[in-house]
């Protein structure tokens, strides 16, 4: 540190702008390098309001960012800070969606290129997307932080609802582009099992986790697709009214089932 | 509107497992230590008074609601901060984005208020400077004040914590010793732990839980009086001794059911009540088994 | 005074994502940040924005000091490139302060000479054009390219004064020591 510092009269000017740009020039040189200096510039300022924007610099930096899913929330209507809830959920994180995202696209693409069994796969696997990616949004495992969650006040069936609604909203238009691709009649057969796939593992998490009761969803609807598919050659096999119907009463019952056991929503699974 | 918690009669069942029997209580402000082995059940009686979990019998009173009925369970649950033993704390969160999502399942909508109530309780253990820090990145003692301060969320009434300082170190556990104390002045804070001298430093009510059951309700002065006269040192360990311990001056502790006399006798703390109360415990007590 | 981390050690705590670092580096150095900027822009809503911008930069960076030189002199250069790029986009001329072209009071004349020696006198002859044209480049360090920005003129401009300014000066000087 030199000894040279800046006396007040030139400080002053300097604040005050009624100095030269050489003098200016020399403080402003000055400041650079003279923190003794700075501190006796810094109480003089009065052209911003320092206090207001280290207010804003702090939450730009604290406070976390918006995502994309989150800001969709808010523009369909959600208010705020219900459209953070919702999107913080594991399941808007991206990775899932993006893989399951893949899955899809890949069965659409065998069935679009007019492999026989491409149909098949696609069926099989596009009525699973939404219930798996619904029981990823809150199992356990996949939102760690469930137990001080459990006691807050937030009513656990809206918050668990809101998040299926939202990933339907983000599933359905999504396999439903991909539907388009795929050959046939019916692109579309896949929707009324989809919803019941959904309803069934809704119901099934008041009982066990979400996500093991998806993935118990899978097996049965793999293996019985795997079946039907061995026996008869046309898919026409599941767009039968009676198969869409029962498909609908389905998700009618297990949604019924999850409204009244609404109350074993958010229990910790009793250990031992 | 009570400012209290009771319990009567309650008792908790897993499946064959009986975890609680036989639970009276009555808690008033301030700060009541529970203390008890791994297994005597101070997790399940948190987990209770939380509202995480309803008794198998018994009732439940929290501030003078019933956690059975659901529009009086969320009523408590705007007043409860609860600490669980174990927090989990989803990948890629920061300290601040975390408290703030609790905030919002507290239903602080605002987020003005909501972010200025979490920088507050960030500061109240001492994490003022961590805020932005990924809790992943954290030690485990930070990470027990993060899940610590959201349950001091909206300053509430009653506050419920499971070894809240677990992992803390010997210096922060003296800085959240006086945010404890300092918000017990006005509401119930029921806190379990391992730590006697946490209890000792804190506490003036304490209640110490064996196999489900309350064994010591009162407090902590007349729990270590209990041990007057039975606790003494000596250059080896005393055979004669319930237990005895090696301490930092080289010489030995000695902790024995029966007064002893002749004996170079010493102050007796809390841990050695407790240690006197679990080793004095009879092997066959009927009230332990348990009820068809 | 001697326990007072350094501003560099502050970078690093900053770089630790320490709050309570990244605050007293805005407490020692938005203020005169915040005063140089004016200097150069009168819209006092811009100077605010390039202010925030500055420091949520070196938290989102800190690591782009290289250690060579002073952390304040690495702050300005943050700070007036981001004034200039919200001039930028703003859209609207923002004047770039340039006190009065009154010629300096005697007594400040002999002030300058004492001080500053030749050169402060060179400069105060120079028209505010030119002036602006030489702090921007010479002092603030900018390119043709940013001063052109900031000072809301094509870049073939800036060169021109630029080159003008310089010879001016040289004349200046030249007369002065004869």
């Amino acid at each position: 540190m030199t000894g040279w510092h800046l006396d007040d009269g030139t400080l002053r000017r300097y604040v005050g702008r009624t100095d030269s740009l050489a003098e200016g020039t020399s403080v402003e040189q000055h400041l650079l390098s003279c923190e003794q200096c700075r501190a006796r510039v810094n109480p003089a300022v009065d052209v911003i309001d320092l206090a207001a924007v280290w207010a804003r610099t702090r939450d730009a930096v604290e406070v976390p960012r918006p995502s994309v899913f989150e800001r969709l929330l808010r523009v369909a209507g959600l208010p705020a800070h219900e459209a953070r809830l919702v999107a913080v959920a594991s399941a808007f994180r991206g990775v899932w969606l993006v893989g399951v995202a893949a899955v899809l696209a890949f069965a659409a693409l065998a069935a679009a290129v007019g492999h026989a069994r491409g149909l098949w796969f696609f069926l099989a696997v596009a009525p699973l997307a939404p219930c798996l990616v619904v029981a990823f949004s809150y199992d356990r495992r996949m939102d760690p932080a469930l137990e001080p969650e459990m006691v807050t006040p937030y009513p656990a069936l809206r918050l668990i609802l809101l998040r299926t609604i939202a990933v339907l909203a983000l599933a359905l238009p999504a396999v439903l582009l991909l539907g388009l691709v795929v050959p046939g009649d019916a692109p579309f057969a896949w929707l009324l099992p989809a919803i019941g796939f959904v309803a069934v593992v809704l119901a099934a998490s008041t009982w066990v986790s979400p996500l093991n009761a998806a993935m118990a969803v899978s097996a049965a609807w793999l293996t019985t697709v795997w079946l039907v598919a061995t026996r008869s050659a046309s898919p026409a096999a599941v767009l039968q009214a009676r198969i869409q119907v029962a498909f609908l009463v389905l998700a009618a019952a297990s949604f019924g089932i999850f409204l009244a056991r609404r109350r074993h929503l958010r229990q910790l699974r009793p250990w031992r | 509107m009570t400012a209290s918690i009771s319990l009567r009669g309650v008792g908790r069942t897993f499946g064959a497992t009986r975890a609680l029997a036989d639970v009276d209580l009555d808690l008033e402000p301030g700060v009541i230590g529970l203390l008890g082995p791994n297994g005597a059940g101070k997790t399940t009686l948190l987990r209770l008074l939380a509202t995480a979990l309803p008794p198998s019998q018994g009732q439940v009173r929290v501030l003078g609601r019933d956690p059975e009925a659901p529009a009086e369970r969320t009523d408590i649950r705007r007043r409860l901060g609860y600490l669980p033993q174990e927090v989990g704390f989803p990948r890629g969160f920061t300290a601040f984005a975390f408290v703030d999502y609790i905030a919002l399942l507290k239903e602080w909508t605002q987020p003005a208020a909501r972010h200025a109530e979490v920088r507050r309780v960030l500061d109240q253990v001492g994490l003022s400077n961590l805020v932005t820090k990924r809790i992943r990145a954290m030690s485990g003692g930070q990470r027990r004040r993060v899940a610590l301060a959201q349950a001091l969320l909206g300053s509430p009434p009653v506050l419920i914590l499971d070894e809240p300082t677990s992992g803390v170190d010997p210096e922060q556990r003296v800085t959240l010793r006086t945010v404890l104390a300092e918000i017990a002045r006005t509401s119930i804070v029921v806190l379990s732990t391992h730590q006697t001298d946490d209890v000792a430093a804190l506490c003036e009510r304490v209640i110490v839980l064996d196999q489900g059951r309350v064994r010591y309700d009162g407090q902590v002065t007349e729990l270590v009086r209990q041990a007057a006269g039975r606790v003494w040192l000596a250059d080896q360990p005393d055979p004669a001794a319930t237990v005895s311990w090696r301490t930092g001056t080289g010489r030995y502790r000695n902790v024995a059911a029966h007064a002893r006399d002749g004996v170079e006798h010493v102050e007796p703390s809390l841990e050695d009540a407790y240690l006197l109360l679990r080793r004095g415990s009879p092997e066959n007590d009927p009230a332990k088994e348990v009820a068809s | 005074m001697d326990s007072r981390p350094g501003d560099e050690t502050l970078l690093l705590a900053v770089a630790g994502r320490d709050m309570g670092a990244f605050r007293t580096l805005y407490e020692r150095h938005a203020g005169w940040l915040a005063i140089r900027l004016a200097r150069r822009c009168n819209d006092r809503d811009l100077v605010a924005d390039a202010v925030q911008d500055t420091f949520i930069a070196v938290w989102q960076r800190p690591q782009g000091f290289r250690g060579d030189g002073d952390v304040a002199a690495w702050l300005w250069g943050i700070a007036i490139r981001r004034l200039v790029s919200r001039m930028r986009t703003h859209g609207s001329v923002a004047a770039v302060f340039e006190k009065g072209g009154a010629a300096p009071a005697a007594e400040d004349q002999v002030l300058l000479s004492v001080e500053y020696g030749d050169i402060g006198q060179a400069l105060a002859r120079l028209s505010p054009e030119m002036r602006a044209v030489i702090q921007a480049v010479v002092l603030d360090g900018l390119t043709a390219r940013e001063a052109a920005q900031l000072l809301h003129v094509p870049v073939s401009s800036v060169k021109t004064r630029l080159y003008r300014a310089k010879a001016r000066l040289r004349a200046v000087l030249a007369e002065g020591s004869s």
